[in-house]
């Protein structure tokens, strides 16, 4: 069983993703706090008797699923249905160099001075920006995958989607954001 | 910007070398989110804090109602504290207890009412003046020849 320790510790080593995550997803900061602070209630509520370790799978499924139910209430109060997958391309971005890219990354990753710092928060924003238009599934993959760092299994758990669509979700992101960061000549 | 340079590759990459450079780039993005995200607005930062807060304060109540012991109210108006378990189960067999009681005095009441009728019955067949058609009746003459009639 998790301590009210362990459980502080996790929150808040979840909490500003979290918060990123969903406001990438629902596009409203204030939305996605409330959407973020009802998940923490609920895991607290529901999950605070299991072991600590089971915390961040059980966070991610329950942020995604607050993060649907929000999308369901719009639909709903709006009454217009929003298609997340509008933005799906069948494009494979076959024409970019991912290599190219990976060396232009390392390049302007490994020195900065202080000069740079004000470019260096231009590209974090526009880094952010590309994976904000990222189609909304292929988003989820990428970030669970690769910023919460859930194995392909854990993120295909939370999607509720094969670990075969996980890997092309995310293949497809990282092909998409490295093309678009390319073709701005930015790098992370 | 930083300057772009152009790195010819040849032919395409293996499908392994190929997902090792997709994880390496993937993480750089994620190392990049990263560092946005510890540059959150104050506000921003302030509420998810008082969120976590809320949340473990909220986990803590939960576990201390779950230890504590549970406070009963008796029919007589006192308070009594007790152990929340297996009080709790007792207190729960309660109706279906009172119910099954209840329906076995039911039925208990529904054959001594039975009896007794059949009793009446009897009682006011044996006291009556006895019709002499009755001595024609083979029933009766085979009640009258039988040993309980003697007693």
């Amino acid at each position: 069983m998790a301590t009210d320790h362990e459980l502080s510790d996790f929150l808040r080593s979840v909490e500003r993703r979290a918060f990123k995550r969903t406001a990438f997803a629902v596009r409203d900061d204030e939305a996605a706090l409330d959407i973020v602070q009802d998940s923490m209630i609920r895991l607290a509520e529901k999950y605070a008797d299991r072991p600590a370790a089971e915390l961040p799978l059980l966070f991610q499924r329950i942020l995604s699923n607050a993060t649907m139910d929000w999308f369901r209430r719009q639909r709903v109060r709006n009454a217009v249905v929003q298609n997340f997958s509008e933005f799906e391309s069948d494009a494979e971005g076959g024409e970019f160099d991912l290599l190219e890219t990976l060396q232009l990354v390392d390049d302007t990753t490994r020195t900065e001075s202080a000069a740079d710092s004000v470019g260096r928060v231009q590209i974090l924003l526009a880094i952010e920006e590309e994976v904000s238009q990222l189609p909304q599934r292929q988003r989820e993959a990428f970030l669970l995958r690769y910023w919460e760092e859930l194995d392909v299994a854990e993120t295909a758990a939370v999607m509720g989607c094969s670990e075969g669509s996980v890997k092309t979700h995310c293949s497809r992101a990282v092909h998409a954001l490295a093309k678009a960061l390319k073709a701005k000549g930015i790098t992370p | 910007m930083n300057g772009l340079r152009r790195t010819s590759l040849g032919p395409p990459e293996p499908a392994p070398h190929q997902e090792a450079l997709q994880a390496r780039f993937a993480r750089r993005i994620a190392g990049a989110l990263s560092r946005r995200s510890d540059d959150l607005p104050h506000d921003i930062a302030e509420r998810l804090r008082v969120a976590r807060l809320h949340a473990v304060d909220r986990a803590r109540e939960l576990r201390k109602l779950g230890a504590a012991p549970a406070v009963h109210l008796q029919s007589g108006g006192t308070l009594t504290m007790s152990g929340p378990s297996w009080w709790l189960r007792l207190a729960s067999l309660a109706p279906l207890v009172l119910l099954l009681v209840g329906l076995l005095f039911i039925q208990r009441s529904y054959v001594e009412q039975q009896i007794r009728a059949a009793a009446e019955i009897d009682a006011a067949i044996l006291t009556d003046d006895l019709p002499p058609q009755a001595y024609s009746d083979p029933g009766f003459t085979e009640f009258l020849k039988s040993p309980r009639s003697v007693e």
